[in-house]
């Protein structure tokens, strides 16, 4: 009787040790990588181009970007907070990622998940980079970050070279919104 | 710097005058590079054991490459190989490359390091408070400036078009080489660079 006692509680605790161990071990295997929830679309020159130079109802901001770019990565807050501030009634706002291709799917996503990024984001998709910086602008030599504000009729209103003065960038987006579509 | 300034002044007009109805005002803009075939004036700079070389006791008897480079940035060192191997081929014909590393990031130590880990046997000049690099106009690495043996500035730009070594469609620094030392005409004496910010002071 005092057998069977000891032996009841001996069983449960190794029954309960069997059942949490494949749990334990589940929980410290390797965690399989989440995928980005962020999609990046590849763009091309001409494409780039369409984007820039179609009729729109509202102005549009670019930004022009890389995860390998420390000031990138410093300004994105800021920009976020734009895209959410003026929201796409009052005002177009998209992205462009000059990384590397093979980083479409991995660490631009990511990034833009970490920034909780919502404006289109695309990444150029090109061998040769010059026409899409000459295309943009003639005058900037592909540093990164690049900002360019353009207003209704598709002229660049505003650009900076290097990480963004947000109260300027603000200001100049203030002067082309149109009052109340915010 | 003087034209820097002059340009910060101009701006600064014409947002005073309130003249603008629509251009656009670039901010952040490094200083304007010189134009092809200007003269690259002498200059001192350490390496990375502090020994000052000045631009004359580096210059090839042919030419002068001199290619802005960073530590950590990824597109820089996307052409560690092509930049030794662009520096070993021209050796042979009288051109001397140069790396100069701008970025106040980036200390002498580090810069060392890096040359060793992947075999830049060129010597590599740090540029404290970007001096050079402004002077130069340079605002990427790797950016490459081509001199003749006279520092005339023959051309101005990227090593080639693709980050990527496998999508080189174009070798325009190679190709403005060559054509200096076959004594033609350099077809294309610009091309954006494009790469990593320089990091300046």
């Amino acid at each position: 009787m005092r057998f069977t006692k000891a032996i009841i509680p001996i069983s449960l605790f190794v029954l309960l040790v069997s059942l949490a161990a494949p749990a334990q071990k589940r929980k410290s295997g390797p965690a399989k990588a989440s995928k980005p929830a962020a999609v990046v679309s590849p763009i091309d020159t001409d494409a780039l181009k369409g984007l820039l130079t179609q009729p729109r109802e509202r102005p549009l901001l670019v930004n022009f970007w890389a995860t390998f770019c420390d000031p990138c990565r410093d300004e994105f807050p800021d920009l976020v907070k734009i895209d959410n501030d003026y929201g796409s009634k009052s005002l177009e706002f998209f992205t462009v990622s000059l990384d590397d291709m093979s980083d479409i799917n991995t660490e631009v996503p990511k990034f833009l998940d970490l920034m909780k990024a919502k404006m289109p984001a695309y990444l150029l998709n090109v061998n040769d980079p010059e026409p899409a910086i000459n295309l943009v602008d003639r005058k900037w030599q592909g540093d990164l970050p690049a900002t360019f504000l353009y207003n209704e009729k598709g002229e660049v209103v505003y650009k900076h070279f290097g990480r963004v003065n947000i109260a300027e960038l603000r200001e100049a987006i203030d002067k082309v919104v149109k009052k109340g579509s915010s | 710097m003087r034209i820097r300034i002059l340009s910060i002044a101009f701006a600064s007009l014409f947002v005073v005058a309130g003249a603008i109805a629509v251009g656009a005002r670039a901010t952040g803009e490094v200083p304007a590079p010189p134009a092809i075939g200007a003269t690259i004036e002498d200059f001192t700079l350490p390496d990375v054991d502090n020994k000052d070389h000045s631009l004359k006791s580096l210059a090839g008897k042919n030419g002068t490459v001199l290619i802005f480079i960073s530590v950590q940035c990824p597109v820089s060192n996307a052409y560690n190989e092509r930049m030794e191997k662009l520096a070993q081929d021209y050796k042979t014909r009288g051109v001397n490359v140069i790396g100069i590393n701008s970025n106040v990031t980036e200390d002498a130590a580090a810069v060392k390091a890096h040359a060793a880990e992947h075999n830049l046997t060129f010597t590599i000049l740090k540029d404290p408070g970007n001096k050079i690099a402004d002077k130069l106009g340079a605002s990427v690495t790797p950016e490459a400036y081509f001199l003749d043996p006279n520092n005339k500035l023959l051309y101005h730009g990227r090593i080639d078009n693709a980050r990527n070594a496998a999508q080189i469609e174009t070798n325009d620094l190679r190709n403005a080489l060559d054509a200096a030392l076959a004594a033609k005409a350099i077809e294309k004496t610009e091309a954006k660079a494009f790469g990593c910010t320089i990091k300046r002071a």
